[in-house]
């Protein structure tokens, strides 16, 4: 049965309540008569042979470029950067689509008899990435050729001696990136294309950055005027980005760029209601709902985020392509386009959303109060083309525990983030002028970020500019369910149940508000017009 | 005459502790061996010794830890019983050249109060704090008004004091204000002991009396670069504002903030923040427990000074760090002359002022009659959590005047909570009795 | 001051109790040694000093085939299931052997003894590196008592070790040896190290190479888990050097009494048709062949049986007669080539089940 499209379906008194993700759970919530309900497409069929067909892409190339085997020989200094562990999400089942290109890239290598090969994690800003989690990306064998003698490496933004400045575009802005990535006869990039923020030069302009480049298109205003960031032609955040690669390009740094895109079929069958529609649910489906939300409502904490965080997507392979970064992101994006794309005709008052556990920041970790923030306004709220999918002043409820809780760990900024600077002001122009530097340049989070597993220090801040967009368009947020003070912190309201944020809503918008609902998962990109 | 007594009787003590254990801060005030009783007038120790009746008489952390049993053995010679607690005491003097006039009683027994001529040199150079001859004298051992058999204290309708411990207040400085001028004091002393530098970063641990009224005497007298105050419950935490504290932390985010205000790194155990490798300079801990010890010394940095101003019992610290970070651990007890850049002046005049210019009088939240001696000390005991900061016993509203000699009879008076004017009294309030 | 102030004022000193306390236990400690008397230094009997003849008495032996018979082979059946390839190799063979194997794994003494024939696995020692199974006394006893193992030096030919080795040989000890010096660390061989074929000349015992395969993925070098599979033991044919004088003349002298088989030797007994070392009959002795290149043969007959192992045997034996035998220590190529083309069979799975670092979840 071929996948069906997504749909916007306009909630009667005969529709069943719609499912909403309540971080580590999930509730049933009956919309108002007369709300929309964005439906995602279905999942597409994977493709039948992946790793032919990956060997196929490496030989064909889109573009202007040779094929892999050409560009490879004894005595070529070699590098493979490979997208981290904040795709996709949830983490996939093994083999992991990475594993796969990196294998079928190395077995070119290995043919071509190249010795100096290093594998590099392109991270960013983002936390370095356990042992097992690059295991379970690269698979064992990668992992156990590369690791013991050092040769697979994590991007360090921090390393003086590890970023090569190579020039500044046209806009002032500095693209400095890895030394050894911009000094390799051949810079192989292996990514992940969950959503159309993702791919293109963004994936070596930003992955393989340092801070100085970075800020140049990680601020306010930028974020502000990318509407959205998932429509790369219309965001400010992909045009800065396109000029430093090309700027990388013609400094001389050979790209192969390999882009996947997965069908994102995101839940094990153990939890298919969650993509199912409500009024398709079996029997199975209604049992399962209801042990699995009656069992969660008695497991602390901790444990279910154990529960959550273990979970193992059956995501497929829908395309791959290789060759020159710009042709192979159009086809990307095509693929994406074909998967995703749902036709939402008009913006609402009212834009209503479960968020779930995990986000691409707190995989294998906690989702603290600004992570819930950036999910929700920040991704879910910019899955648009064309304009938003609530109206300018409107309103967006999210729904999500937003406990008052952060792994030191992974996060440390972000505590201080949390604790002290919006404890003084939420707007983030303020937060940008006042405090970014101090955080940026503090000598404890650098050497969190260096040595142990932490986020850079600025990274809370971005987290926030990620919403600057939202929030300087909306008229309210409210959070559904989410601790009190956690969200009075974040500068939200919050509301015991959803009739209850429907209420305050009113104040804001008027009576009888529209009222949009993104249904996820999988995710989806709405077209709005 | 009414006064809590306090007696010795070390069962109780011991019961008191264990309640205290229990039930938290004064919690211990139901089995301690404390009574309302009514005494005969205490004769006067000596020649300049004066009569004085208690306006307002405040409960300090020191008499709590005295209801408690918590009060460390160290002072057991130079406490003698039964005592009179209280010694922040504003009162009316009944007789002498000082008669009828409004006091402040400065609480410590130095060597003129003891009639020890000629005096030792502290007590000759105004630091009664630091008197040599303690205990000694014509006097029962107490080393202040509140802990001596013979002085009495500012918990009752009468005690004595001598002429040196006498201050008058100033007509324009209301009840409230003169009673937290003792306070104070001991704030403006620890406050100098600590000796900030300009712009040097300093923490206060503890946001009740003592640790708000070091905040405006650090203001005031000093000038921080940053004053960073910890304090739990809101009412603290906005009093700590409004007196001058740059940032107000809770407890355990404590660390975290000094870890960025000084751009410090850390010495993770599996934790992220776990032990500075920098820190504030001074840190003053105005609770005196072990844990705002070891809070203290984890947050101050190498080479800096811990000033102990709260009372402590026996704690139990780890020193190591204090041994290798080069930590200064100082101790503030009450108060005696401060060199300032005006010359040597003596911590109660400082005091007066302070509570003037700060307006400190805002600190007293709630007042009790001597009847009600146990609900207030539990409401003491509690302050913080309950909203309130200073609570003081009542004792001219609520008692009737009467001549000196003659029994009392009981009243009914009412309590009042942070009125500024009286309440009405109760139709049942008995007249004035006259030889009765 | 004291503290009580009825407490009579004396001079001090330790508590009755203390006193007491010292009394008692005073009485059975050790006296110290007066400072003018020489005290001789505290001998060190681990490493290579360590005696471990007590490990060859009856006792000990017999000890010890109870503990091979019972625990060990067991054990390497449920953990390994070896199949024992090549034994009619050893059958015709009478005497002391040195036996040579590849090392991978802890594992690989308890399945080399599991598979020799009864006859030499109850008189044999297990040379063993010294710093590794010798450096404390509890292990020296341990690895003494249950493998039978004797110290052997890693890094060069120490005289203590190889003159026991010799000894043993002459009583008719066989040798068990692995001649990398050490277990593989990236699955490809290391270099043979010198002393197989020093004690083969210097005793004129023959070698017999041994190839095991597939224990590195049961529990590799710094493996943690122990994951069961299974297990090939391969015999080749025994090795002499090239002019050696014939099989049977050195080792009639043996002195066979207690070999538990009880076979005796033939005077001049049947020479093995493979072993290319043999000089024909009524050849005169020439120059026997160095160490070095013994060695080298040695290496390339375990090379040979491993290839054996991965493809099949004729494969191997034509491989081997054009002397393009995949070399046991690998391809000249940077490290990760050489762990990309390791075979499947040396792959040890290293995944550990590790905790994240400290979560607060």
């Amino acid at each position: 049965m071929s996948p069906r499209p997504g749909f916007v379906l306009e909630v009667d008194r005969s529709t069943p309540p719609t499912l909403f993700w309540h971080g580590e759970g999930w509730r049933l919530e009956r919309l108002p008569v007369g709300s929309r309900v964005v439906y995602p497409p279905e999942p597409h069929p994977a493709l039948a042979d992946p790793d032919a067909a990956i060997r196929h892409a490496l030989e064909h190339p889109a573009g202007d470029s040779a094929p892999l085997s050409s560009l490879l020989h004894a005595g070529a200094k070699v590098t493979i950067a490979f997208d981290d562990v904040s795709l996709p999400l949830p983490p996939m089942r093994g083999p992991d689509v990475r594993q796969r290109v990196v294998e079928a890239v190395l077995d070119a290598a290995a043919a071509a008899g190249v010795d100096d090969v290093v594998l590099i994690a392109a991270l960013a800003l983002h936390r370095r990435m356990t042992d097992d989690e690059l295991r379970h990306a690269l698979g064992s064998r990668v992992f156990d050729a590369f690791a013991p003698h050092g040769l697979l490496l994590q991007h360090d933004a921090e390393d003086p001696d590890g970023v090569v400045h190579l020039g500044c575009t046209d806009q002032g802005e500095d693209v400095e990136i890895s030394r050894r990535a911009a000094e390799s006869d051949l810079l192989v990039y292996v990514n992940i294309n969950l959503v159309a923020m993702d791919g293109g030069h963004k994936s070596v302009a930003t992955g393989l950055a340092s801070y100085k480049s970075i800020r140049h298109h990680h601020n306010v205003r930028t974020m502000q005027q990318s509407r959205s960031f998932m429509d790369r032609h219309h965001s400010e955040l992909h045009s800065s980005n396109w000029r430093m690669g090309r700027l990388i390009a013609k400094a001389g740094v050979k790209i192969f760029q390999i882009e996947t895109t997965l069908n994102l079929d995101t839940f094990p069958s153990q939890f298919s209601f969650l993509q199912k529609r409500e009024w398709e649910w079996s029997l199975r489906d209604r049992a399962t709902f209801h042990a699995t939300s009656t069992a969660l409502e008695r497991t602390p904490a901790a444990m279910k985020r154990q529960i959550f965080q273990s979970i193992r997507s059956p995501h497929a392979l829908t395309s791959v392509h290789a060759g020159e970064v710009e042709a192979v992101h159009d086809l990307t994006l095509a693929d994406v386009h074909r998967q995703q794309l749902v036709h939402v005709d008009g913006q609402a008052d009212v834009l209503t959303m479960g968020l779930p556990y995990i986000c691409p920041y707190n995989v294998n970790s906690i989702m603290n109060p600004i992570l819930v923030a950036c999910l929700g306004l920040g991704y879910f709220f910019n899955l648009y083309q064309g304009k938003p999918l609530v109206r300018e002043g409107g309103v967006c409820i999210m729904s999500h525990p937003t406990p008052w809780a952060f792994n030191p760990v992974h996060h440390p900024s972000y505590i201080d983030f949390f604790e002290q600077v919006l404890a003084e002001t939420v707007d983030p122009l303020e937060i940008e002028a006042k405090y970014e530097e101090s955080f940026a340049t503090d000598p404890w989070y650098v050497h969190l970020y260096r040595t142990s597993n932490a986020y850079h220090g600025v990274h809370p801040f971005y987290m926030w500019y990620w919403c600057a967009h939202a929030l300087q368009h909306l008229g309210q947020v409210i959070v559904v369910g989410g601790d009190r003070a956690a969200v009075r912190r974040l500068g939200f309201k919050p509301a015991s149940s959803l009739a209850d944020a429907l209420e305050m809503a009113e104040d804001v918008v008027g009576r009888d508000p529209t009222i949009t609902h993104l249904h996820n998962p999988p995710l989806f990109l709405a077209d709005v017009t | 005459m009414r006064e809590i007594l306090v007696e010795r009787s070390l069962p109780r003590f011991a019961a008191a502790r264990a309640a205290a254990a229990l039930a938290g801060a004064a919690g211990g005030v139901a089995v301690a061996p404390l009574r309302l009783a009514d005494r005969e007038e205490r004769p006067l120790p000596g020649p300049d010794w004066q009569h004085v009746t208690p306006l307002l008489s405040g409960i300090c952390g020191s008499d709590l830890s005295t209801v408690d049993g918590a009060s460390s053995r160290y002072f057991e010679a130079i406490v003698s019983f039964p005592f009179v607690l209280g010694h922040e005491i504003v009162g009316v003097v009944d007789d002498g050249p000082l008669a009828g006039a409004r006091v402040v009683v400065e609480p410590v027994l130095g060597c003129l109060a003891r009639g020890i001529a000629p005096p030792c040199a502290a007590c000759a150079a105004g630091r009664k704090g630091a008197c040599e001859r303690i205990g000694f004298g014509h006097l029962a051992p107490g080393l202040q008004t509140g802990y001596c058999a013979d002085t009495g204290g500012g918990w009752s309708d009468g005690l004595v004091a001598h002429l040196s411990q006498l201050h008058r207040v100033p007509d324009e400085l209301a009840d409230d204000a003169a009673v937290m001028v003792e306070p104070t004091a001991c704030a403006i002393h620890a406050a100098f002991v600590g000796a900030v530098q300009p712009g040097e970063r300093v923490v206060v641990l503890g946001s009740g009396t003592l640790g708000l009224t070091t905040l405006a005497a650090l203001r005031h007298h000093a000038h921080p670069g940053a004053l960073v105050a910890v304090a739990k419950h809101p009412v603290q935490r906005e009093m700590a504002g409004a007196l001058g504290a740059d940032q107000v932390v809770r407890p355990d985010e404590l660390e975290r903030a000094v870890r960025r205000l000084t751009t410090s790194l850390a010495l993770a155990r599996g934790r992220s923040t776990s032990r500075l490798t920098g820190g504030v300079d001074v840190v003053f801990d105005c609770v005196g427990s072990s844990s705002s010890l070891a809070s203290s010394l984890a947050v101050v940095r190498p080479g800096g000074r811990v000033v102990l101003v709260g009372m402590p019992g026996t704690v139990h610290v780890d020193l190591a760090p204090l041994w290798q970070r080069e930590v200064a651990l100082l101790g503030a007890y009450a108060y005696g002359a401060e060199q300032t850049p005006d010359g040597v002046r003596s911590t109660f005049d400082l005091a007066f002022e302070l509570v003037a210019a700060a307006n400190l009088e805002r600190l007293v939240s709630a007042r009790y009659p001597l009847e009600r001696y146990q609900e207030a000390v539990r409401h003491a005991g509690s302050a913080g959590r309950r909203g309130a900061v200073k609570v003081v016993f009542d004792i001219g509203r609520s008692s009737t005047p009467r001549w000196r000699g003659q029994p009392q009879s009981a009243t009914t008076p009412t309590v009042t909570h942070e009125s500024p004017t009286p309440t009405h009294e109760s139709p049942t309030h008995e007249k004035l009795e006259t030889n009765a | 001051m004291s503290t009580d102030s009825n407490a009579p004022v004396t001079r001090g000193g330790p508590s009755p109790l203390t006193r007491l306390t010292r009394a008692v236990l005073g009485a059975l400690a050790a006296p110290s040694w007066p400072g003018t008397v020489e005290r001789p230094l505290p001998q060190r009997h681990v490493g290579t000093d360590y005696d471990t003849s007590w490990s060859r008495t009856p006792a000990a032996r017999l000890a010890r085939a109870v503990i091979t018979d019972n625990l060990t082979r067991p054990f390497v059946r449920l953990v390994a299931d070896p199949t024992v390839i090549g034994a009619e190799h050893l059958a015709p063979l009478r005497g002391p052997v040195i036996f040579a194997a590849n090392h991978s794994s802890h594992l690989d003494t308890a399945i080399v003894l599991s598979a020799l024939p009864p006859r030499y696995r109850h008189r044999c020692v297990v040379a063993a590196a010294s710093d590794y199974f010798f450096d404390r006394r509890w292990k020296a006893d341990l690895w003494s008592l249950t493998l039978g193992t004797i110290p052997m030096e890693r890094a060069r030919v120490n005289r203590r070790s190889v003159d026991l080795a010799a000894e043993l040989l002459g009583r008719g000890w066989s040798v068990v040896i692995f001649p990398e010096g050490g277990r593989t660390a990236d699955g490809w061989g290391q270099e043979f190290r010198g002393w197989t074929a020093y004690l083969a000349k210097r005793c004129g015992v023959p070698v017999v190479p041994i190839h095991l395969h597939g224990v590195r993925p049961i529990f590799p070098k710094g493996g943690t888990r122990l994951r069961p599979g299974d297990v090939e033991v391969r015999f080749g044919a025994p090795l002499r050097p090239l002019g050696a004088p014939e099989l049977g003349s050195r080792s009639e002298l043996v002195d066979e009494s207690d070999d538990e088989a009880g076979g005796r030797t033939q005077a001049g007994g049947r020479r093995q048709a493979e072993d290319p070392g043999a000089p024909g009959p009524g050849s005169g002795r020439r120059r026997e062949e160095d160490a070095r290149r013994f060695g080298a043969r040695v290496e390339q007959s375990v090379a040979a049986l491993a290839d054996e192992a991965e493809t099949d045997w004729w494969s191997a034996r034509r491989r081997a007669a054009r002397g393009e035998t995949p070399a046991l220590r690998g391809p000249d190529a940077a490290p990760w080539r050489r762990a990309w083309s390791l075979p499947e069979s040396r792959r040890a799975s290293g995944a550990r089940r590790r905790r994240p670092p400290s979560a607060p979840w």
